[in-house]
């Protein structure tokens, strides 16, 4: 028995995201039937789809009379027609499935240019009581595409055998770009206290982006952060809502927080998915690709990222617990050259813990606050092997009691001191273990008072 | 009868536009199927739709039960629609002339969805039409209804001049 013969709405999900609209046809109180073009028909689960309210239109007053309605959608390869009969049973306003509407909406809308027409009231929830497939000749089925679960495999296993954070993201976007054809893609963790998430890791990009920061809430990101959940569009112009608006909030927050390290992001992207990492039930970050292509991300490849980011968030909380528990004593420091050439002038703002080097911004909050503490001990004791534990116990540098993700704090730090190219770096030298090498005299200025 | 249908809507008709059709069982619920064909009379006092019977059983019962028919025409480039009503649908077989028509149709829509992606062999397999699998409904617009998409869509058309 084929899919063909007895569709599952998984199995026709592909129908939902073709650039020919389904249509749903609705009945009045008075028996008067009415037909219309959906916007969006977005599958909620396997009995269930979600409609996009945008107005209080003739259909919208067919359903609160009479919940019936019968839509019709084709599938984009092979021409065949499938009818849901659906029966309406509630509207949401917000949350998780709302958001993902009105991303992929945001989207749609762009590629229409019909931005203002397409906001979205609310998400309509419909059960679906029956598919019914339609007779038709119809095209002959794709040729299997790269196959994914093969390619999930394969990024799994390079995920499964890292050791360390940096490898781990690494490796994740090796695989990504390997197997799954990502091109741009970027991890970002989440600072839940200050209602950021800052970028740790990319690929694809001129520039690494590492440090730039996102509000929660704020775009595609911001937004699968703020709410746990993947968000997609598929296909956008260059106009398109969600990157335009993310865009220019961030230019609108360069004057008030200071000096920021620049988002990344493709100017002109067609494609963008963000999927949350979640582990414990806890959001730690987000892994978001993009393309300046259209469709490159429909429901197979957000199975795929949904599967991977699990794994990479369960395994980033699982070094982060081996962290702090130092297996070994890290071997005896071997900083014994002398610190050379011109000095570096060093400074650091209380206010919101930034810290310069040689008048160049390096980077502000916890690893703000951690590098200079490093390098206070550094001159004045000539210290340079410290550990995870010390600075967990440190209250000064402000982190959090639970969920501090230090280790995601200090593979920022080590990044940005690496691309800042100054005679300051942070080395691994050991689980939960760290050495500071400085080869040049340094100048401190706190800027306290 | 005072015209429903300006000249400029009856040319969108009558260019071969994306048409979904549509009527109500008994116990008002809807059917739908998209006509593989369209034909308006010059006077648009007059509109064909052209259907597969295998793909439409239960909107033709609808219709042979006396129910309403409402179809909806649209020009997938510029997504101009409109929705024309009537009280019901007269049905009969189609005839070896009507198939011309279909034709027609047929060219038109591969010129129009080309224009949103899909290439000729994917609107033709579309409109596929086997010779045995073809029925007629005949209407007379009773109501028409801009539905562009945005605010205005569900207005009543504005009374020709």
């Amino acid at each position: 028995m084929s899919d063909a013969d007895h569709p599952t709405l998984r199995s026709i999900r592909a129908c939902l995201e073709g650039a020919i609209p389904a249509t749903m046809a609705t009945c009045g109180a008075d028996g008067t039937p009415n037909v219309a073009y959906l916007s969006q028909v977005f599958y909620v689960d396997e009995g269930h789809v979600a409609l996009s309210f945008q107005f209080f239109n003739k259909t919208r007053q067919n359903i609160l009379a009479n919940p019936c309605a019968t839509v019709l959608v084709l599938d984009p390869v092979t021409a065949r027609y499938y009818r849901l009969h659906l029966h309406y049973l509630r509207t949401e306003a917000e949350g998780p499935l709302f958001e993902r509407m009105r991303a992929q909406l945001a989207g749609i809308a762009s590629h229409e240019g019909m931005a203002e027409v397409f906001a979205l009231k609310g998400s309509d929830v419909y059960a679906v009581q029956r598919i019914e497939p339609l007779p038709g000749e119809g095209l002959p089925p794709p040729p299997p595409r790269a196959d994914l679960l093969n390619a999930v495999r394969l990024c799994s296993q390079r995920l499964a055998r890292c050791r360390a954070l940096d490898e781990l993201l690494q490796a994740l976007l090796d695989g990504l770009h390997e197997h799954l054809g990502v091109q741009h893609a970027m991890v970002l963790m989440l600072d839940a206290a200050a209602g950021q998430l800052y970028t740790v890791a990319s690929s694809g990009y001129p520039r690494s982006g590492v440090g730039s920061e996102i509000r929660l809430g704020q775009g595609l990101i911001g937004v699968a952060a703020r709410e746990a959940t993947p968000v997609r569009i598929s296909h956008m112009t260059h106009a398109a809502l969600y990157s335009h608006t993310l865009r220019s909030s961030l230019q609108a927050d360069d004057g008030a927080t200071g000096p920021d390290i620049p988002y990344p992001g493709l100017a002109h992207p067609h494609s963008q998915m963000a999927v949350p990492l979640i582990s414990c039930g806890r959001t730690l970050g987000v892994l978001f690709v993009e393309s300046p292509l259209d469709l490159q991300f429909r429901y197979p490849e957000e199975d795929a990222l949904v599967a991977l980011a699990g794994q990479l968030a369960s395994a980033i909380d699982l070094l982060q617990a081996a962290s702090d528990e130092p297996a070994e004593a890290p071997p005896p420091g071997t900083h014994a050259a002398p610190e050379q050439g011109l000095p570096l002038r060093v400074r650091h703002f209380p206010a919101n813990d930034s810290v310069f080097i040689n008048d160049a911004y390096l980077i502000k909050g916890v690893a703000g606050a951690i590098i200079w503490k490093l390098l206070r001990e550094h001159v004045r004791s000539g210290r340079c092997d410290f550990s995870n534990r010390e600075l967990r116990l440190d209250r000064s540098l402000g982190l959090p009691d639970v969920a501090d993700n230090l280790e995601a704090r200090l593979l920022l730090l080590q990044r940005r001191l690496q691309e800042s190219g100054m005679a300051i770096n942070l080395e691994r030298t050991g689980r939960g273990r760290l050495r500071l090498r400085v080869d040049a005299p340094v100048l401190l200025d706190d800027l306290a008072a | 009868m005072a015209a429903l249908l300006s000249p400029t809507h009856i040319a969108l008709i009558a260019q071969g536009v994306s048409a979904i059709v549509s009527s109500r069982s008994a116990d008002l619920r809807p059917s739908i199927m998209r006509a593989m064909g369209t034909q308006i009379s010059p006077d648009g006092q007059r509109i064909t739709i052209f259907l597969r019977p295998s793909q439409s059983a239960q909107l033709l019962a609808d219709i042979d039960a006396g129910g309403p028919i409402a179809v909806v025409f649209s020009d997938p480039p510029t997504n101009r629609t409109l929705q024309l009503k009537a009280g019901g649908a007269h049905m009969h077989p189609a005839t070896a002339s009507d198939r011309a028509i279909l034709r027609r149709y047929l060219v038109s829509m591969q010129h129009l969805v080309g224009q949103v992606g899909y290439g000729p062999d994917y609107v033709a397999a579309m409109l596929s039409t086997p010779p045995d699998d073809l029925v007629a409904l005949e209407f007379m617009p009773e109501a028409a209804f801009d539905q562009t998409p945005g605010r205005h869509a569900g207005s009543p058309l504005p009374s020709p001049p």
